[in-house]
């Protein structure tokens, strides 16, 4: 295993409060949400895996001469597996389609939703989703524009609509310290939390 | 379709902006070996990234001096493959450029695109010869190309793909394998970007010409503000790919400047294309290139 002060970025004389600060910004980095979608999201949860580790075990070393936390990023839990957790899917191609879209395989998953020849609001979700696998942003921006205008109670094409419009709104920075938003740590925190107590412990005492 | 892709100059740090420097001169020096006089002249700030994307940090430091600058030696980064492979590709792009004016272009784009082919053949042939299978694949996003252009495809994606499967061959000319799918997302992405601001940055020309523009069939003939914010969204999303997948890199010497160009130089420059300021802009771009050089004079 890789040292785990070098993965972290931090000497091996840094306080407890820049190991945290050195996890959370790599956190922030490799976290799920930023990898939606994206081809490349198997390699940020191998590195976020290598960060939680490394965490982890500086934690466990420093906790020998007292305090310490835990990694709070529990990170890739199973709902971000593509759409496997996801409610109202229906059977046949479509679901194909989507296995080969979860698999990477964007060929057989444009040939499969090619031979369909009805067309409702879940081909159009699921062409938004190839293009957007496949770079095609254009593309996926207006497949999933018909989709939500086809089928506007169905939460699962909003909110790939609305992650696309987020994204878009403006240029990316990886460590976007003057844009901490409150939304964002506050839903983090409630993951965490949740993860927390299913694992028995309680991170926020208020929820 | 070059410039697009620079560092922002204000915000790098001394250190930086030396080692860009020299990297640009470094390939300047590889293109003269790789590909004769002529092909020196395809030296640009995009293909300075790419070499700076490309490295494992084997180049070593050299001072050297050359036509331009004959009286002082100049720092400048020397060997390895990475800048072996972005003087080659320079080359190569440089070349399908050239034809692609031939075919498309006014009547003086044409006249100077029939000059710089014969200037550049020889050294286009002993890079095409180092990379055949780059060549290809470039030769045949140019015939993808026309066919869209000659069918009216209404899609802007389809056309930018040509030109963005080129440059994300690219990493299969480096022998190791951990970096490549990481390097093919983020050159996949850059060359979506190039495409569609350079798509932007001659739609007017383009229209009055009668040449081929992407945007027109996708948009109409002309660009609203509407047609612009749609265009400044789709490339936040290209952008947001490659900075997704710089992170997946691991850290070099380079990366505070191709850190630099992703987040804060790129972003900057589709701005101003597709504001419309980059016309106006030249003059002073202009000196802010030759900062970038190290012109002193």
């Amino acid at each position: 295993m890789n040292d785990p002060y070098s993965v972290l970025g931090v000497s091996r004389t840094a306080s407890d409060e820049e190991i945290k600060k050195a996890y959370r910004d790599l956190a922030r980095k490799y976290h799920p949400d930023n990898y939606t979608d994206n081809p490349l999201a198997d390699l940020a949860q191998e590195k976020m895996k290598q960060v939680n580790e490394a965490y982890d075990s500086i934690t466990r070393e420093r906790s020998a001469y007292g305090g310490g936390t835990q990694a709070q990023y529990g990170g890739y839990s199973a709902g971000n597996d593509g759409y496997s957790g996801r409610s109202g899917y229906s059977a046949g191609p479509y679901y194909d389609a989507r296995a080969a879209i979860n698999a990477s395989d964007l060929n057989r998953a444009e040939m499969i939703l090619g031979s369909i020849t009805e067309r409702g609001a879940e081909w159009y979700f699921l062409m938004g989703s190839l293009n957007f696998r496949r770079g095609w942003m254009d593309e996926a921006q207006q497949y999933y524009q018909r989709a939500v205008a086809m089928d506007p109670s169905n939460p699962e094409y909003r909110q790939a609509l609305n992650y696309v419009n987020s994204s878009a709104a403006r240029p990316y920075r990886s460590t976007e310290a003057s844009s901490v938003d409150p939304c964002r740590i506050c839903g983090s925190l409630m993951v965490a939390d949740c993860c927390c107590e299913m694992l028995g412990g309680d991170l926020c005492r208020c929820c | 379709m070059y410039g697009y892709v620079r560092p922002s100059s204000d915000e790098l740090k001394i250190r930086e902006f030396e080692s860009f420097r020299a990297v640009y001169c470094g390939l300047c020096h590889t293109l003269r070996r790789r590909g004769g006089i002529a092909a020196r002249f395809t030296v640009n700030f995009d293909m300075t990234f790419l070499a700076m994307l490309l490295s494992a940090g084997e180049e070593q430091r050299c001072s050297r001096r050359c036509p331009r600058h004959p009286l002082r030696k100049r720092g400048c980064a020397l060997g390895g493959r990475a800048l072996d492979a972005a003087a080659d590709c320079s080359v190569i792009l440089a070349w399908w450029k050239l034809e692609d004016d031939l075919a498309d272009g006014g009547f003086g784009k044409r006249l100077i695109a029939r000059l710089a082919r014969v200037l550049l053949h020889r050294g286009y042939r002993r890079c095409a010869a180092a990379r055949p299978s780059f060549d290809s694949g470039a030769a045949a996003a140019m015939e993808r190309l026309r066919e869209l252009e000659k069918s009216e495809c209404e899609s802007l994606d389809e056309a930018a793909d040509c030109f963005a499967g080129m440059l994300a061959a690219i990493p299969d000319l480096l022998s190791e394998d951990e970096r490549k799918r990481v390097l093919r997302q983020l050159l996949y992405h850059l060359g979506r970007s190039v495409y569609i601001l350079d798509a932007a940055d001659d739609f007017e020309k383009d229209i009055a010409e009668g040449s081929y523009n992407p945007l027109r069939y996708r948009f109409g003939a002309q660009l609203t503000a509407e047609n612009r914010e749609t265009l400044q969204r789709t490339l936040n999303l290209s952008q947001r790919n490659m900075v997704t997948a710089f992170q997946l890199l691991p850290e070099n010497d380079y990366s505070g400047i191709l850190e630099n160009t992703l987040t804060i130089g790129l972003p900057q420059m589709s701005r101003v294309v597709l504001s419309g300021d980059w016309k106006n802009r030249r003059k002073i771009l202009r000196e802010h290139v030759r900062r970038l050089r190290g012109d002193t004079v």
